[in-house]
């Protein structure tokens, strides 16, 4: 049997995958783009070219929600590398039952819908009748009032959500510190604050960037938080795109919307992802 | 209150979402029946019986949510051997639209609130008419206001019969009774959203065409007529005052619940009958629902709503569809459709004692059926909005100014 050229290998492998995401994204995305252009409240993908949606999108207030969902996108996402950093360290450090009692603990939530979690916190945060509320009072008579339906709660169930996107890369990412090159820092002289500058950030940036732009593009596009625990105190963006669609019927300034969202993410994406060595990651 | 009790009400509660439900599904389809489905479907179409397999395919309804309660759609499977699927709206204009664009050869059955019917939905050949020799007689069945020639059943020149009424109530705003008197709600009306001290007292459910109608009222606009460019900026003017003034927004009638029961907000607008019932059958009895007794719609400040159920104008017409819009209204049918997805709502078929003597002392109270006529006095039947698209912008835009 005739063996396969090795240089065709590569592409055919991609091919179903690069299929897919052409029908399944990229001519979607060419739609959204085009009906972006399209007259207000028209349905038709001929009605003549105009950029009036962009317009609209930057005259007509829409930039108060963009700006709270970067404001949240970039709070979440730098709250979540703070706290997720010294967990990473430790784990990464410690390949023992207790990593692994603490990756579970960790990974756990990802497998209950997004939704129930936050309506459980929802129920946590309650005033009065609610869990911590309620029990505070009941066990040491403590009256306490709530952030429920606040933006503190929005950032709260933002940082909850997208906590275990941030600290499993960054795991992977200090895996890559060599332990000797640390302990040759020191050895060097370096202060703790040398070490990590020196030595562990950049070693672990990889890992760091990766689940830096996870959190980012997700947070960027959250609402439910906003809904559920914030009480929609800000809208946010991907709100503001949901009503254009549904219940206004205006599908060309929702896409306007989407595809400015789609820039600044790219915006932030790509030369972040320039930044990567995937290869090195990956160790390859 | 204990904790414990109260917790378990509130998860009990929650269980009843109706909304949790809500987004496609092919209601009572198991695996194996879709196996079925799928093995007869190919045998008819290889032996060419194209009337044969529309006779298979599941009767498709777009609809509010209890007519894809399980109970219906088991029966409906026990008594015909016929299969549902079925699809809750988003809102009425979103359907319509959805009509519009193609979707008569998906659905056989639409269920949306009145206007549409007369409005839109028949002048644009979306449904069919009913014959009213079958179907007059249901009318007969219902309360007064529905007699026939009932005006939202039927088309504009009253020569087609458009549809079947069932379920209907006013729609505006509930109160928590222990902090505000259903009396003084009554007699003030929208005016509670606009006096100061109830700033950051309420809560707004997100049910977006209802808030843009609310807020006319609050702003003492018809919704339902003409409005003035005076009135657009009195609009605007009052939309950002109680956007911004709404502790609270939220798609889910739970969390408004919840809220009011914790003490977090005092009462809420849209809502009514169906976002307080179940709540106050689990006992909770201080979530009532107010229709104003005046406004600024014809001197009613109420909003009532009444469900319209049509034939879909399908090319391939099912031809179970007559006997399912019939069917609905028989008692058995009509409780459940009444309770639908653990909601209790009341129904024009209730008028037939057969079908009311079913009802519990304790879901009359929960319905407010002592009040119910009176409510339904005080409203103005639903209608489409004029420059509903310039008003939702400036609904919207006050959304957005919430920070």
């Amino acid at each position: 049997m005739a063996s396969l050229d090795p240089r065709k290998a590569g592409p055919l492998a991609m091919a179903p995958v690069a299929a897919l995401l052409v029908v399944g994204f990229l001519v979607p995305l060419v739609l959204v783009a085009w009906l972006s252009l399209m007259p207000e409240r028209t349905f038709g993908l001929d009605a003549g070219l105009t950029l009036a949606n962009y317009a609209t999108a930057f005259e007509d207030g829409y930039i108060v929600p963009l700006g709270w969902s970067l404001f949240f996108a970039a709070a979440t996402t730098a709250i979540c590398l703070l706290v997720a950093w010294p967990m990473a360290k430790t784990l990464a450090r410690r390949g023992s039952a207790f990593a692994l009692v603490v990756t579970i603990l960790v990974a756990l939530p990802i497998f209950v819908s997004e939704s129930v979690r936050l309506f459980g916190t929802a129920l946590f945060l309650m005033p009065r009748g609610g869990i911590l509320a309620g029990s505070l009072n009941a066990l040491f008579g403590f009256q306490v009032g709530s952030i429920l339906y606040t933006k503190t709660a929005t950032l709260l169930g933002l940082v909850y959500v997208y906590l275990p996107f941030a600290l499993f890369p960054m795991i992977l990412g200090l895996s890559q510190v060599p332990r000797d090159q640390v302990e040759a820092a020191r050895d060097l002289g370096a202060s703790r604050w040398q070490v990590l500058r020196e030595v562990e950030l950049p070693n672990a940036m990889p890992g760091l960037l990766i689940g830096g732009l996870l959190v980012f593009v997700l947070a960027f596009g959250a609402n439910t938080e906003a809904n559920i625990l914030g009480g929609q105190s800000v809208a946010v963006i991907t709100k503001s795109i949901d009503q254009r669609f549904s219940y206004a019927q205006d599908w060309p300034l929702g896409s306007a919307l989407t595809i400015l969202v789609c820039a600044i993410t790219a915006a932030v994406v790509f030369p972040v992802l320039e930044r990567i060595d995937l290869d090195r990651l990956l160790r390859r | 209150m204990h904790p414990t009790s109260f917790e378990n009400r509130l998860r009990r509660h929650a269980a009843r979402n109706p909304l949790r439900d809500m987004g496609l599904r092919s209601a009572g389809m198991t695996r194996r029946a879709l196996l079925g489905s799928i093995a007869a479907a190919g045998a008819l179409a290889a032996t060419g019986g194209s009337r044969a397999f529309a006779q298979e395919r599941p009767l498709s309804l777009l609809t509010w949510d209890p007519y894809t309660d399980p109970r219906l759609v088991d029966m409906w499977q026990q008594e015909t051997g016929g299969q549902i699927r079925s699809e809750i709206h988003i809102s009425d204009p979103t359907s319509v639209n959805r009509l519009r664009a193609g979707e008569t050869a998906v659905w056989d059955f639409v269920n949306l609130n009145n206007p549409w019917a007369r409005e839109q939905l028949w002048p644009e050949q979306l449904i069919r008419d009913l014959p009213q020799d079958r179907f007059e007689p249901l009318y007969a069945q219902m309360k007064e206001k529905f007699a026939p020639p009932y005006k939202w059943a039927m088309s504009k020149d009253s020569e087609h019969l458009l549809g079947v009424v069932q379920r209907y109530e006013t729609f505006d705003f509930v109160v928590n009774s222990d902090v505000i008197s259903p009396q003084l709600a009554k007699d003030e009306g929208w005016d509670l959203f606009n006096n100061p001290d109830f700033a950051g007292r309420y809560g707004i459910l997100a049910y977006e065409d209802w808030n843009v109608m609310d807020i006319c009222m609050g702003a003492g606009i018809h919704p339902f007529k003409e409005k003035t460019a005076a009135d657009l900026e009195t609009f605007g003017e009052t939309a950002m005052r109680w956007c911004t003034n709404a502790k609270l927004v939220t798609t889910d009638f739970v969390q408004l619940n919840l809220a009011i029961l914790n003490g977090d907000i005092d009462l809420y607008f849209t809502g009514g009958t169906y976002t307080t019932s179940s709540a106050r059958m689990e006992g909770l009895s201080n979530l009532h629902a107010v229709t104003p007794a005046r406004g600024p719609a014809d001197g009613k400040g109420g909003i009532n709503w009444i469900e319209l159920n049509s034939a879909v104008n399908n090319p391939d017409p099912h031809p179970r569809i007559l006997d399912y819009l019939e069917w609905i209204t028989t008692p058995d049918a009509a409780w459940i459709v009444s309770h639908g997805n653990g909601n209790l709502q009341p129904v024009s078929q209730m008028s037939q004692p057969e079908l009311f003597s079913r009802y519990t002392a304790e879901e009359l109270d929960a319905l407010q059926w002592d009040e119910f006529d009176e409510r339904i006095a005080n409203a103005v039947e639903f209608d489409i909005v004029p420059q509903y698209d310039a008003l939702y912008d400036l609904y919207t835009k006050a959304m957005r100014a919430r920070s």
